[in-house]
C-alpha cells in the first residue's frame, strides 16, 4: 500500500524515484504553499471523515465505560460510569463468543473462497473481450449492485421451504429438500452463500482489470522459454497481480469481520442464534435491547480485532515481498 | 509450422470451451435471482406463492407496479433517491480532491490524515449510528437530503483509489503549470482531474450504486417521510405475515434495473478504470 | 482515583451533551411554526399542525381516516409511516435528540421501550376533558394500571389484536373430528391425528418467532410469567407451558422449518390448525376466496384457563410536543367508536373501543364475534424492558430443544440462570 506500482497507463510511465527526486528539489522552494494547498484539497474530506468516522469511535469508546441505555439517552444525568464492567461481562458472555467464533469461521472459509472464485471468474473473463463476455461480466456484477432490501426479498423467497425455487429444483433433480434457512447448519451455509454471491462481482472486476494490465510480452517470453500455461499463470501472471490480490484479500477480510447484512435480512441471526455474527450480535444488543454501553464495548473489541488482523496481514505481505 | 499452429489453435478452442461453459453457468447462477424477481413481480399474488413454482407467469399483471406508485409513494422516493445520487457526485469531487491532496503534497501530518481516512474503513456502520445521528441532528439537517448524504459523502475506499492513481501523475506536469502561473485549484481541475478520468468513472459508478441503494442513513436521519429513499420505501412493505411478495419484487426490480442498465453501458470504462487505478 | 473517575464521567457527559445541546436549539427553531399559529388563532388554544407516526405502509389509509378531523379542527396533520422493522431505530434517535412526532403509534410489544426512553407525555391529568379516552371504554386488559406499571397514563388504546385458534373445518371433518379442540389435551390429540408427515401435512403450527406464545401457555396453565417485577421461568406453570410447547414438537405435529409461511400453509392445507391473529383471516380471505366455508376460528384451547394474548397498538403523545391539546383532540377522535369502525372497514384492524363492536359491520361478522369473545379473556405481555430481554431467551431455549434437539433439562437450567442475570440488572 505504501509503495504502489506504476500503472500501465502510458502517460504515467515515468519511474517513481525520478519523479520524487524532482518534486523534492522543486519543493524546497515551494514547500510551504504546496503543503498548505495539500491541506486545502484534503480538508473537506478530512473534516467529514473526522466527524462521521473518527468521532463516533471516540463516543463509542467513552460510552463503553458507561451503562448507557435508552433511559440514559433521555436523562443523561442518570448515566453511570461502570469502569471495565461491560468488557468483563463481554468476556464471560457465551453468546458473544459464539458470535465471535462464527465470524472467525466465516473469515477462515470465506476469504480464500471469495478470492479463489473471483480470481477464477476474472481469469475466465480475461480470455476474451467480445460482446458475449461483456454480457457475462454484467451478469457477474449484478449481485454487487443490488440493494440489500431487494436481496432480502429475492433470496428469502428462493430459499423458502414451502414454495421456494431451490427446493423445487432439488425435487426435480430427485434430491431431498433442504431446510435452507431453518436448519442451523444449512442457514449458516445459505447466508454465507449469498454473501459470496454478492462479493464475487466487484472483486472479479478488480482482478480482471489487474489481469488486463499484465504485459503480453512477458507471457510471450515465458512461452518461448517453454513454460506451460499453468507455470505461466503461477510464475508470471500471479506475481504481476500481487497487489490487486492483496487488496481483494484485505477488503474481503474486513468485509467478513464486519459480516452483517445477509444474516440481518435473511435470518435475523436465527435459527436459534446460529447465524448471529459479531456485528449482528452488537446490533441486537445495542438497538433491539438498547444496551448501548454494552454494545459499544463490543464494537470497540470488534474494531481492535479488525485493526489487528489488518495490520498482521499487511506485515505478512511486506515480509513476503 | 502450420501444423503446430493449428494444433495450438485447436487446443485453444478446447480451452475456450472448457472455460466458457462453467463461466456461463456461473453467470447464469448469478443472474437467476433477478430473472426470478422480475418474473414474480408480474405474477398474481396467488401464483407467486404457489407450489410448484413456475418461472414464467401464466397470467401477466402489472398490478404490483401500479400499486407501488398509487398506494405507496414510490415516485417521491425515486425522486429523493435521484437527488441523493446527485449529492453523492458532489461527494465524489471532495473524494477526488482529497486523493489529490494526499497523493501530490508531502508532509507528515498529511500522511497521518491519510491514515485516519483508511482507519474509517474498519468501522462497522452500526458503531457510528447514534453519534452520527446526534451530529446531523445538532446541525439541524435531519429533515433534508443534504444531511442524509453527509455521513457517506466521502468514501475511504474512494480516497484510497484516487490517491493510488494520482500519485502516478508526473510532478513535472504540475510543476510546469505552476511555473506558468496556474493556481493550485486550476491545476487540479485542468490537469489532475482530466488525467484521472478512468478512476473517476469507476468511483462515479460505485458512488451512484451506493447512493441509489442507501438505506441505513436515510432511515435513521429522516425526520419525515418526505426524505425516504427507495430502499426505505421498500422496507415499509416488510410485515411479518401479510407481505405481498409481488409488490416487494416489483419494488426490488424497479430499484435494480436502472443500475443494471447503467453498468452494462459503462462496464468497459469500469474495467479500464480499475486497470489504470494502480491496483494490480 | 475518584478524581479521574469524575473526569471520565464528565467526558462522557460532554460528548453526549455537546451533540444534544445543539438539537434542543434545532428542535425549538423547527417547531416555531406550530407554536406561533396557536397564538394567532384566538378561538382555539391548540396548534394547527400535528405530526403522527404510524407503523407499516398504511400512511395513505390513515390520512383518509383523519381527513374529517382535519376539516373539523383546521389542524394540518402530517402522517409518517415508519417501517415495522425499524421502529426501534427511529425511537432511539428521536429519544436521543428529543425530537419526535406529536403523536405516535406504539406497538404494545414496544411500549416498555417507549416508557423507559421517557418519550411519552403523562396525560392522566388531561383525560377528563376527552370522553372517548376514558378507561372504561376499553377492555380491562388495557386498563391504565396494566399499561403503565409505574403509574401515570402514557398511552391510550387504539387497535386491538388477539390470538385465536384457526382451523380447517374440511380437514378436521375428513379426519373424523367434529369440533375444534377445546383443551390442550384435545389439541395435542387432534394435531397428531391430522398429521401425515409423509404427505408433509401437519396438524398444528407454531411460529418460531412468536415470543408471546410461551407466555400465553403459562397463563393458560394458571401461572404468571412475571411476578414482582421479576421474570419467572421456574414456576410449575411455566414448566407445564414448556411441556405443552415441546410436546407438540415431540409428537411431530408441527413443521420444524423456521421460514414456514403460515398463510400459504393454511391455505394449502399443510397445517390444519394454528393460533394466529385476525391478519391471517384477512390474508386467507384475500388470497383464497374459494376456501370460504372450509375454515373457521374458535377461542384458544384451554388448560386451567383460556387466556390469550392482547396485542395491538396504542397511541401516545410525544413528551415535548408543542401541541399537546391538538394531539389529545386527535387521540379523542381516533378513539371514537365511529372512527374505530371506519378504520376496521378500511384497514381491517380490530377496534380497541368496546362500543365499536356493537356496530352492525362488526357484530354481523361471525369471525369478529370470536375475536370479541377472546378479547374478554386476553392479557397484555408484561410491560418491562426486563421482559423484552428475557422473552427472546425463552424462545431461543425452547426452540433449541424442540428444533435442534438440545438437552431439555440443561437448556432450561441455563435459561433460568440467564433470566436470573436479567432480573438482577436494572
Amino acid at each position: 500500500m505504501q509503495n504502489p506500482p506504476v500503472p500501465v497507463g502510458a502517460k504515467a510511465g515515468q519511474p517513481r524515484h525520478l519523479s520524487r527526486r524532482r518534486s523534492v528539489r522543486a519543493g524546497s522552494r515551494r514547500q510551504p504553499t504546496s503543503r498548505w494547498a495539500g491541506w486545502g484539497f484534503a480538508l473537506p474530506a478530512l473534516v467529514l471523515v473526522a466527524v462521521f468516522g473518527l468521532m463516533p469511535i471516540l463516543v463509542a469508546a467513552a460510552v463503553s465505560f458507561t451503562d448507557l441505555d435508552i433511559g440514559g439517552l433521555a436523562h443523561p444525568e442518570t448515566i453511570r460510569l461502570v469502569g471495565a464492567e461491560n468488557y468483563l461481562t463481554l468476556a464471560a458472555d457465551p453468546e458473544f463468543w459464539s458470535a465471535f467464533a462464527l465470524t472467525a469461521g466465516y473469515v477462515v472459509v470465506g476469504v480464500p473462497l471469495i478470492t479463489v472464485l473471483a480470481l477464477a471468474v476474472a481469469t475466465g473473463l480475461n480470455r476474451n473481450g467480445g460482446r458475449f463476455y461483456r454480457l457475462l461480466r454484467t451478469l457477474y456484477f449484478l449481485p454487487a449492485v443490488t440493494a440489500l432490501v431487494a436481496i432480502s426479498v429475492i433470496w428469502k423467497y428462493m430459499f423458502n421451504g414451502q414454495f421456494g425455487l431451490f427446493n423445487w429444483l432439488l425435487d426435480l433433480a430427485g434430491l431431498p429438500a433442504v431446510n435452507w434457512l431453518s436448519d442451523p447448519t444449512s442457514a449458516q451455509i445459505a447466508v454465507g452463500m449469498v454473501a459470496v454471491w454478492r462479493a464475487i462481482g466487484l472483486n472479479s472486476i478488480i482482478l480482471l482489470a489487474a489481469l488486463q494490465g499484465v504485459p503480453d510480452d512477458q507471457l510471450e517470453a515465458a512461452a518461448l522459454d517453454g513454460a506451460g500455461p499453468v507455470r505461466r499463470y503461477l510464475h508470471v501472471v500471479l506475481p504481476q497481480i500481487r497487489f490487486a490480490l492483496g487488496f481483494v484479500v484485505m477488503t474481503t477480510l474486513i468485509g467478513w469481520l464486519q459480516f452483517f447484512d445477509e444474516p440481518f435480512v435473511l435470518t435475523d441471526g436465527g435459527p436459534v442464534g446460529a447465524t448471529t455474527s459479531l456485528s449482528l450480535f452488537l446490533f441486537k444488543r445495542g438497538f433491539r435491547l438498547n444496551e448501548f454501553g454494552y454494545a459499544s464495548a463490543g464494537s470497540i473489541v470488534l474494531l481492535v480485532t479488525i485493526a489487528a488482523v489488518t495490520l498482521i496481514q499487511l506485515r505478512l505481505r511486506r515480509a513476503n515481498d | 509450422m502450420t501444423s503446430t499452429r493449428s494444433r495450438r489453435k485447436a487446443r485453444e478452442r478446447v480451452g475456450t470451451v472448457l472455460i466458457a461453459v462453467p463461466l456461463t453457468l456461473g453467470a447464469l447462477i448469478c443472474a437467476l435471482p433477478f430473472v426470478w424477481m422480475v418474473a414474480n413481480s408480474v405474477k398474481t399474488r396467488a401464483e407467486a406463492v404457489s407450489y410448484p413454482p413456475q418461472l414464467l407467469p401464466s397470467q401477466w399483471t402489472f398490478a404490483a407496479y401500479v400499486k407501488l406508485f398509487t398506494e405507496l409513494d414510490f415516485l417521491h422516493y425515486t425522486l429523493n433517491t435521484v437527488a441523493l445520487v446527485a449529492l453523492g457526485l458532489v461527494g465524489l469531487l471532495l473524494t477526488a480532491m482529497a486523493g489529490y491532496g494526499f497523493a501530490k503534497f508531502k508532509g507528515r501530518a498529511l500522511g497521518w490524515g491519510f491514515f485516519a481516512v483508511l482507519m474509517t474503513m474498519m468501522i462497522p456502520a452500526q458503531v457510528t449510528m447514534i453519534p452520527t445521528y446526534l451530529v446531523v441532528n445538532a446541525a439541524g439537517l435531519t429533515n433534508n437530503l443534504v444531511g442524509i448524504a453527509l455521513p457517506t459523502l466521502v468514501s475511504a475506499f474512494g480516497v484510497f483509489l484516487f490517491r493510488q492513481f494520482m500519485i502516478t501523475i508526473p510532478d513535472s506536469l504540475l510543476e510546469a503549470a505552476r511555473i506558468d502561473g496556474a493556481s493550485e485549484l486550476r491545476i487540479f481541475f485542468a490537469i489532475a482531474l482530466p488525467i484521472s478520468r478512468p478512476i473517476l468513472i469507476v468511483q462515479g459508478l460505485l458512488t451512484v450504486i451506493a447512493s441509489w441503494n442507501s438505506f441505513l442513513w436515510p432511515l435513521i436521519l429522516s425526520s419525515s417521510q418526505r426524505t425516504y429513499t427507495l430502499s426505505v420505501g421498500l422496507s415499509l412493505l416488510n410485515k411479518q405475515i401479510t407481505t405481498d411478495p409481488t409488490v416487494q419484487m416489483a419494488g426490488a426490480a424497479l430499484m435494480t434495473l436502472p443500475i443494471i442498465v447503467l453498468f452494462f453501458l459503462a462496464q468497459r470504462h469500469i474495467v479500464a478504470g480499475f486497470t489504470m487505478s494502480g491496483i494490480k | 482515583m475518584m478524581h479521574s473517575r469524575r473526569a471520565a464521567t464528565a467526558l462522557v457527559a460532554t460528548l453526549i451533551l455537546a451533540t444534544s445541546a445543539g438539537c434542543a436549539a434545532g428542535s425549538a427553531a423547527s417547531s416555531t411554526p406550530s407554536g406561533s399559529t396557536s397564538a394567532s388563532s384566538s378561538a382555539a388554544a391548540y396548534g394547527k399542525t400535528l405530526t403522527v407516526w404510524v407503523m407499516g405502509d398504511s400512511a395513505t389509509k390513515f390520512e383518509q381516516l383523519i381527513t374529517p378531523f382535519e376539516t373539523q379542527t383546521g389542524i394540518d396533520v402530517t402522517v409518517e409511516a415508519i417501517p415495522w422493522d425499524s421502529v426501534n431505530d427511529r425511537l432511539t434517535s428521536a429519544v436521543a435528540s428529543g425530537k419526535g412526532p406529536d403523536v405516535t403509534q406504539i406497538g404494545l410489544s414496544q411500549l416498555a421501550s417507549f416508557l423507559k426512553g421517557d418519550a411519552l407525555a403523562d396525560v392522566s391529568a388531561d383525560l377528563a376533558a376527552y370522553p372517548n379516552l376514558a378507561e372504561s371504554n376499553f377492555p380491562s386488559a388495557v386498563a391504565n394500571k396494566a399499561l403503565n406499571p409505574s403509574g401515570g397514563v402514557y398511552s391510550v388504546p387504539w387497535i386491538a389484536d388477539t390470538r385465536v385458534l384457526f382451523y380447517r373445518s374440511d380437514l378436521l371433518s375428513a379426519a373424523g373430528i367434529s369440533a375444534p379442540p377445546k383443551t390442550w389435551d384435545e389439541l395435542r390429540a387432534d394435531a397428531k391425528k391430522l398429521t401425515d408427515k409423509a404427505a408433509k401435512r401437519y396438524g398444528y403450527y407454531i411460529p418460531q418467532w412468536d415470543a408471546p406464545l410461551p407466555v400465553t401457555y403459562t397463563w393458560q396453565a394458571g401461572g404468571e410469567i412475571m411476578t414482582d417485577g421479576k421474570v419467572d421461568v421456574t414456576s410449575s406453570a411455566f414448566t407445564k407451558a414448556a411441556d405443552h410447547y415441546l410436546g407438540l414438537y415431540a409428537d411431530g405435529s408441527v413443521p420444524t422449518a423456521s421460514d414456514f409461511d403460515q398463510t400459504t400453509g393454511f391455505i394449502s392445507g399443510s397445517v390444519a390448525m394454528l393460533v394466529s391473529g385476525p391478519y391471517l383471516a384477512k390474508a386467507v380471505a384475500e388470497q383464497a376466496p374459494d376456501l370460504d366455508g372450509k375454515w373457521s376460528v374458535a377461542t384458544v384451547p384451554t388448560d386451567a384457563s383460556g387466556t390469550s394474548l392482547y396485542a395491538g397498538s396504542n397511541l401516545g403523545v410525544w413528551k415535548n410536543t408543542t401541541n399537546k391539546v391538538g394531539a389529545l383532540m386527535l387521540l379523542n377522535y381516533l378513539a371514537d367508536p365511529a372512527t374505530q369502525v371506519s378504520w376496521y372497514t378500511s384497514n381491517g384492524d380490530l377496534p380497541a373501543a368496546t362500543a365499536a363492536y356493537q356496530d352492525a359491520k362488526l357484530s354481523g361478522d361471525p369471525l369478529v364475534k370470536v375475536y370479541a369473545e377472546q378479547l374478554k379473556d386476553a392479557r397484555l405481555l408484561p410491560v418491562s424492558t426486563k421482559w423484552d430481554a428475557a422473552s427472546s431467551e425463552i424462545l431461543t431455549a425452547l426452540n433449541k430443544i424442540a428444533v435442534s434437539g438440545a438437552d431439555k433439562a440443561s437448556t432450561l437450567k441455563a435459561l433460568a440462570d440467564k433470566v436470573a442475570t436479567i432480573n438482577a440488572g436494572n
